[in-house]
């Protein structure tokens, strides 16, 4: 018999396929598709690069696409639209539960923060529309202008809170479409926002080739040779592959947990193969393609070979921020130009962080049968204090030591546990048998092979790298983080706080997930009962109401 | 743009714009007879109905 906790809650379904994988595809679709892409690239070999980065897209990140759907559709079968229920339902073992708390702190990390960088375009869409930085036409204004919005208290172009009311306004939104549920919120903003995503960038890529050129009239073109053109010497470098696999695996979404929250909402009769194929493919179109037409070619126009590099070195967040509107402000339409660009990465950040919150709302409701309105909320309500320390604490770099432990190596992490699950405790047979339900394509059978040694092994190389040349590093306090840069003096304090905070998400979730199994009383060797299928699927037809 | 830039760009543009047609296309032709969408029927044909031994 099912449990409490499994007949109570009714569950949710997508209204379509296509919706489906928009919402998918919006979810991997991020800032880094059109802001980090283009300068790893052009920093780690140009053309060459794109050797290590189309075999890491093969043998990383495609098999860990359909080992996150897997694991998620697999756990909809006992409706468990959370990582502890996911992890519980492929390893009968109490460990399991606590091992998938890591999928309830990531995600709540991350919306905090994700939300404050999402309220930067959101901003920054506002004040193109009114040419609030027309004027700043050099390097050095417009990084100041970008600091005084960062900088809170700095005041000497914006006030205090003017970064407060646009973060408000990114979670609010966010939270609002989340509250409305999967296939009237989620899906519906992936169905308009994906297209809009789209056609913004496509307009923008188009415009940037005919750029002029400006003090420096060098070609746009010339940023593609920039971006694309091959240097061999540097592929027995160890770094290039790294970067090459990073960047594989930070654009496709994985190790967050909300792949495998959107896909548990999927029946044993859906496909996930092709889905799974559709939704990575959407997101490499939308990095290699338009990503690498837009930020850098109009770089390069502008500021000549040399400068982009400069550029795209000091960081991909001023390479958006300060140089793009330097570019813009030199053309005829500027302000129009300007705010698409900010709106397509307001666009690709909301379409992503509507899918962060969705595996604790998942969990609070498939446990405790708390309404998703009123989880929603409180969970918006939770990151919004959280955001307001990334706003703050901004100078301290309190936002960048986030980004590292949670967005960057906790996604490593988490995928390398998820991979040892499925792929070794879950047995390669059940997986494959799994993966295949419903499956509108045969997987090549190699790809079992390279899903059980190969993608496992890929990981845990970059895991002992990562480890080794950062993590440990960082953990010292000795170099910088990612994009923070060094820690900055007298900052100390708030790394710890900020690290001490991670740690205290994580045992108040291992909490809530033992209240949880003790209240549904889940036997963790017996495993959880599996549900009705008809409630699951994306039939609109078979979806249950609430 | 030189030639091996060229080469390059063109090869990771074929590649992924082909994945993305070539998967988007077998998705609408498995829909094009159970789609939710509208794209075709809401059930797929139920066999034998309309062939069955009983309309000779």
């Amino acid at each position: 018999m099912p449990s409490d906790a499994q007949t109570r809650q009714s569950n949710e379904a997508w209204g379509s396929r296509i919706g489906l994988i928009l919402a998918m595809a919006g979810n991997a679709v991020g800032l880094g598709n059109f802001l980090r892409f283009p300068g790893q690239a052009a920093a780690n070999g140009g053309g060459s690069f794109m050797i290590p980065y189309f075999i890491a897209f093969l043998l990383l990140g495609i098999p860990l696409m359909w080992i996150e759907w897997g694991i998620g559709r697999n756990g909809g079968r006992f409706r468990k639209g959370h990582i502890p229920g996911m992890f519980g339902a492929i390893w009968k073992h109490p460990a399991a539960k606590y091992l998938g708390v890591i999928g309830l702190v990531i995600p709540l990390v991350v919306l905090s923060y994700y939300t404050v960088l999402m309220s930067w375009t959101l901003a920054f869409t506002w004040f193109s529309i009114t040419g609030d930085y027309w004027g700043l036409t050099t390097q050095e204004q417009m990084s100041g202008y970008l600091t005084s919005y960062q900088v809170i208290g700095d005041g000497s172009v914006h006030a205090p809170w003017v970064p407060i009311f646009f973060f408000v306004l990114s979670l609010g939104s966010t939270i609002w479409v989340l509250s409305r549920g999967i296939s009237a919120g989620i899906e519906k903003l992936a169905r308009i926002g994906m297209p809009i995503l789209f056609v913004f960038a496509l307009v923008l890529a188009v415009r940037v080739m005919f750029l002029g050129g400006g003090e420096n009239g060098v070609s746009p073109v010339q940023g593609l040779q920039f971006i694309y053109q091959p240097d061999f010497s540097r592929m027995d470098e160890p770094t290039v592959w790294l970067a090459a696999a990073g960047q594989i695996f930070f654009t496709l979404s994985v190790g967050m947990g909300t792949l495998q929250t959107y896909a548990s909402y999927l029946s044993k009769k859906d496909d996930i193969a092709l889905s799974g194929v559709a939704t990575a493919a959407t997101n490499e179109t939308a990095e290699v393609v338009l990503g690498g037409s837009i930020a850098i070619p109009a770089a390069v126009a502008f500021f000549g070979v040399a400068g982009a590099m400069q550029v795209a070195q000091s960081g991909s967040f001023n390479l958006g921020f300060v140089s793009m509107p330097i570019v813009f402000q030199s053309m005829p339409f500027g302000q129009v130009f300007g705010a698409m660009w900010f709106g397509l990465l307001f666009f690709a950040g909301i379409t992503s962080s509507v899918a962060m919150a969705t595996p604790i709302v998942a969990f609070y409701r498939e446990e405790f049968g708390y309404r998703r309105e009123t989880v929603s909320w409180i969970v918006g309500l939770v990151a919004f204090c959280f955001g307001l320390l990334s706003i703050f604490w901004f100078e301290y770099g309190f936002i960048w030591e986030w980004d590292y432990w949670a967005g960057t190596f906790g996604l490593a992490v988490m995928a390398f546990v998820e991979v040892v699950l499925f792929m070794w405790v879950f047995k390669p047979e059940t997986a494959w048998e799994s993966i295949h339900q419903g499956a509108d394509i045969r997987i090549p059978r190699i790809y079992k092979f390279i899903m059980t040694y190969v993608t496992p092994a890929y990981l845990g190389v970059i895991l002992l790298w990562w480890g080794a040349t950062e993590a440990l590093p960082f953990l010292r306090l000795e170099g910088g983080r990612g994009a923070g840069g060094a820690i900055p003096e007298g900052g100390e304090v708030y790394v710890h706080v900020s690290r001490l905070l991670i740690l205290a998400i994580g045992v108040f979730f291992a909490i809530m997930v033992r209240i949880a199994w003790k209240r549904n009383r889940y036997d963790d060797r017996a495993g959880f009962v599996e549900v009705e299928d008809t409630f699951l699927g994306t039939i609109p037809g078979r979806e249950v109401a609430r | 743009m030189s030639p091996g830039a060229l080469l390059f760009m063109a090869l990771a543009w074929i590649f992924v714009l082909g994945l993305t047609f070539w998967s988007f296309a077998r998705i609408l032709r498995a829909q094009a007879h159970f789609a939710p969408d509208g794209i075709g029927p809401a059930a797929p044909p139920v066999a034998g109905r309309a062939e069955g031994p009983g309309h000779g």
